[in-house]
């Protein structure tokens, strides 16, 4: 019987510690490599003084925390708002979707198409209702880039958010929400004393999934604008990916890694602590 | 009356959310069908132009496209089978073998925990090793991340499928001679097949749009995939809009036609089966 259950798992359990425990104290080795070859901690005291790590730091928190903020939000309202609507439910459910059900590649690729400042249709769609598009350079511009970036992470995952609360909408009883109502409770109350309260797990559930996804982000900044224009969109993925790929700095990428796992695993901690306490 | 207008204003925002939603991938669709000039036309050109074929026949028949999209099929389909194939048992035995208590909660949960780890963080140890192996720039090397990437996958999503077959039905096949794994074959497996479906098309996909490894772990035609194949259009001095975008498109088609297939089950496999739609 002992032997049964795990011959059965052993082959699984043995490609993952094959794919993840292994490469992760292969890679605490090499980040205690120089780029000179030596041995030594140097990659470590590089990241207290490394300022663009720093900047990318701080770049990841701004794009993580914009569009779970931004997408939480819209995502509840699209998904109350489908949920009161009579006829055109699915219909709109279905076409609500489509951006999530796009490889993040052509998302990314759609979006270069569109914010394009000499060719896009964006820009040359304002410019028929008027407006000076000389100035609206979007990801290429250094003070919209960020925006920009963030605006197609939420157009690509709201969808995310609505699908989910959607199904966490349709779990809930009626009945509550209708006794409420009946005693003539407002709109508002009854979202925010009985709907939202009986929504937390999902609600906690959603964050918890796309704040994962979030922190993993780089296809979409890679192709949009490289981290770009100079480190106005530069995130710990893209930073870390150019110095191991670009610089082969291996030791050096290692060693950072290794501080984002720390930083993630803290994270997704405490994300999963508040998941299961409103569950509870 | 304030109902009605209520209702109406409901309309129309859900009407503008949808128009922000289908326009740029109705936009990607048509720079895909325009020639170099109807593409650049200001203002915009949303429907008066002829449409042409040109850029798929110049992607998939002249330039590299055909060899990216023959990688991206096999990578996804071997890399899907394989996880299917070493994730079913493991699910089989976590939930219906016995554990000494909490043991089989404490491995699956650190078989979850594989699935939240960023990429970024394993990618330069998975580097090194393949380029030790000998593997970069081969499918092969794909193929075995993709596995590592989906098993934690296959084995939470086929451990909540098996969880909805009464346990009674194997037990009783084993009471009637069969052994756990005849079981498996004969009880658990057809069962479960519409859940075993939904999962392998969620591994295809995400195979299928995976993109950070793939740029790091190919370098030529030989083994890039189509993801990767795009976005190398990007990168160059010059951008090339038609090529792209129709290998966006197809790259896109057959996703769509896969998430139609299991659109009941989307909502449980985007949260690793902890909420079903």
């Amino acid at each position: 019987m002992a032997r049964r259950r795990v011959l059965w798992i052993f082959p699984a359990l043995l490609i993952l510690v094959g794919l993840s425990i292994y490469p992760l104290l292969y890679s605490l080795k090499v980040s205690f490599v120089t780029i000179q070859g030596d041995w030594g901690i140097s990659n470590y005291t590089r990241i207290l003084r490394d300022h663009l790590l720093h900047v990318s730091l701080i770049q990841t928190f701004i794009y993580v925390t914009g569009a779970l903020t931004i997408e939480l939000i819209l995502g509840l309202f699209l998904a109350l708002l489908v949920d009161s609507l009579g006829r055109g439910k699915y219909f709109f459910r279905g076409g609500f979707l489509a951006p999530m059900l796009l490889p993040p590649v052509v998302a990314a690729i759609v979006w270069r198409l569109i914010y394009n400042p000499q060719f896009g249709v964006l820009n040359s769609t304002l410019k028929l209702f008027g407006v000076a598009t000389e100035k609206l350079t979007w990801t290429s511009g250094e003070g919209s880039a960020m925006a920009s970036v963030i605006f197609v992470d939420i157009w690509e995952w709201t969808p995310f958010m609505f699908l989910l609360l959607s199904a966490g909408l349709q779990s809930i009883p009626v009945e509550p929400c209708e006794a409420a109502r009946m005693d003539g409770a407002s709109s508002f109350k009854v979202l925010k004393d009985i709907i939202l309260p009986l929504l937390k797990p999902t609600l906690f559930l959603a964050i918890l999934l796309r704040a994962m996804d979030l922190l993993r982000i780089f296809d979409q900044i890679w192709i949009l604008t490289q981290g770009g224009p100079g480190l106005a969109t530069e995130t710990v993925s893209l930073y870390i990916y150019r110095t191991a790929f670009r610089f082969f700095n291996f030791g050096y990428a290692a060693s950072m890694s290794f501080v984002c796992l720390i930083l993630v695993s803290l994270f997704a901690k405490s994300l999963f602590r508040m998941l299961k306490m409103s569950v509870v | 009356m304030k109902r009605t207008v209520t209702k109406w204003g409901s309309y129309i925002i859900a009407g503008s959310g949808l128009l922000i939603s289908l326009a740029p991938l109705y936009w990607l669709l048509t720079i895909s069908l325009k020639t170099e000039i109807d593409q650049f036309a200001s203002p915009p050109l949303w429907f008066h132009f002829t449409p042409t074929f040109v850029h798929f026949q110049e992607a998939f028949g002249v330039n590299e496209f055909g060899k990216y999209l023959f990688n991206s099929c096999l990578v996804a389909t071997s890399s899907t089978l394989i996880a299917l194939v070493l994730g079913i048992p493991a699910a089989y035995s976590l939930t219906r073998l016995k554990w000494p208590k909490n043991q089989a909660e404490k491995i699956g949960f650190w078989i979850l925990s594989n699935r939240f780890l960023p990429p970024i963080i394993t990618i330069v140890p998975l580097f090194l090793m393949m380029r030790n192996l000998g593997l970069l720039d081969s499918p092969v090397a794909l193929i075995i991340v993709y596995v590592g990437f989906n098993l934690p996958f296959v084995i939470w999503m086929m451990q909540t499928f098996i969880r909805e077959i009464p346990p009674e039905l194997d037990e009783a096949a084993r009471v009637d001679g069969d052994s756990y794994f005849g079981a498996l074959i004969r009880i658990i497996l057809p069962l479960a097949s519409p859940g075993i479906a939904a999962t392998a098309i969620f591994c295809l996909i995400i195979a299928w749009n995976e993109f950070l490894l793939a740029l790091v772990l190919t370098q030529t035609e030989s083994s890039m995939t189509l993801p990767i194949g795009i976005a190398s259009q990007v990168t160059q001095y010059e951008i090339r809009w038609g090529i792209m975008s129709a290998a966006g498109v197809v790259a896109t088609v057959p996703v769509l036609i896969f998430s139609l297939f299991v659109q009941k089950y989307l909502v449980r496999g985007l949260s690793m089966g902890a909420v079903k739609g």
